[in-house]
C-alpha cells in the first residue's frame, strides 16, 4: 500500500503549522503556505562563534507547481511571511518517498533589507 | 611590577577597538551575537622562548608572543570585502602604534624586540546576512625580565 505524503503527511502539518506567505518572482506574485523554519544558528571561525538565526521556510513542491513556480525560479525572489520580508538565496529540494516533485523545498533566506 | 606581556595585550585591545566602525571589542570573549558586529576579539595567544643556554635562571629571556585577533563582520554579499578593509586598517594600526612599539623598545633596549604581522586565516558563511571572519596573528618579540614580575 503506498502512502500519499502530500495528503497523509504534508497537508495536515501545513494546515496546522503553515503560515501565509507571498512570493514575488519578477512581476509574478503568488500566495503560498509555508512552514517557518527560522532557527538559531551559530557560525564559527578561529575558535570564536557568532550567534544569529538561519532564516528559512519549507514549501510543498506541489503547491509551487500549481502556482506556476518552477525549480530555480525562487532564486532571488522576495518572500514575505510572519511580518518580515526576505530574499531567497537558494532552495534545497528535499524530495519525498513519492518523488521530489511531490516533496518539499527548503528555501534558505537572507535579509531583504541588506540586498 | 612590570608585565610586558599584559601591557602589550591591554594596549593591543585599545588599538584594534579604535578601528573605525567597529561596534564591539573584547579580549578572550569567543561568543558574540550578530547585533554586536562588526566585532574584534583579542586572544591572548601563546609564548615561546628559545632558552636552552646555561644561564642563571633569573636571566632576561627573549620571548616571542603570538596573540590572535579575530575580526567578525556581517554584510549582504560583500562581507569578504568588508573584512579586508578592516584587516588593512588593523595591520597598519598595530605595526605603527607608538605605544606598542615603545613597550617593545623599552623591554629590549638592545634593539632585539620587534612586532611582526604573521598572517591570517579567513572564514565565510551565512546567518541572517552574509558573514565573514578573519583571524590574524602578530608576533611580539620582547624581553622578559623575571625580576620585574
Amino acid at each position: 500500500m503506498s502512502v500519499d505524503f502530500n495528503t497523509d503527511c504534508y497537508d495536515p502539518v501545513y494546515s496546522v503549522l503553515g503560515v501565509p506567505a507571498t512570493l514575488t518572482v519578477a512581476a509574478t506574485v503568488v500566495e503560498l503556505t509555508v512552514l517557518d523554519k527560522t532557527r538559531r544558528k551559530t557560525v564559527a571561525s578561529g575558535g570564536a562563534e557568532v550567534s544569529s538565526v538561519g532564516p528559512g521556510v519549507k514549501v510543498r513542491m506541489l503547491e509551487l507547481a500549481a502556482k506556476g513556480i518552477t525549480v530555480g525560479q525562487w532564486d532571488g525572489a522576495l518572500l514575505t511571511f510572519n511580518g518580515r520580508s526576505w530574499i531567497v538565496r537558494k532552495g534545497d529540494v528535499l524530495g519525498s518517498p513519492n518523488g521530489e516533485d511531490l516533496g518539499q523545498v527548503w528555501l534558505l533566506l537572507k535579509e531583504a533589507a541588506v540586498g | 611590577m612590570v608585565d610586558v606581556r599584559e601591557d602589550i595585550l591591554a594596549r593591543l585591545l585599545v588599538v584594534v577597538a579604535a578601528i573605525p566602525s567597529i561596534r564591539s571589542s573584547y579580549r578572550n570573549n569567543i561568543e558574540t551575537a550578530e547585533n554586536q558586529l562588526p566585532a574584534v576579539i583579542v586572544l591572548d595567544g601563546d609564548e615561546e622562548t628559545n632558552e636552552a643556554n646555561n644561564r642563571p635562571s633569573n636571566s632576561p629571556i627573549l620571548v616571542q608572543m603570538t596573540p590572535g585577533i579575530i575580526l567578525q563582520v556581517s554584510d549582504a554579499n560583500t562581507a569578504g570585502s568588508v573584512v579586508n578593509t578592516f584587516r588593512g586598517d588593523m595591520i597598519k594600526r598595530v605595526l605603527f602604534d607608538t605605544e606598542l612599539n615603545s613597550l617593545i623598545a623599552k623591554s629590549s633596549p638592545r634593539g632585539n624586540g620587534a612586532i611582526h604581522y604573521l598572517g591570517c586565516q579567513t572564514d565565510v558563511g551565512w546567518m541572517r546576512t552574509g558573514y565573514a571572519a578573519l583571524t590574524a596573528q602578530f608576533m611580539f618579540k620582547y624581553t622578559l625580565r623575571p625580576e620585574q614580575l
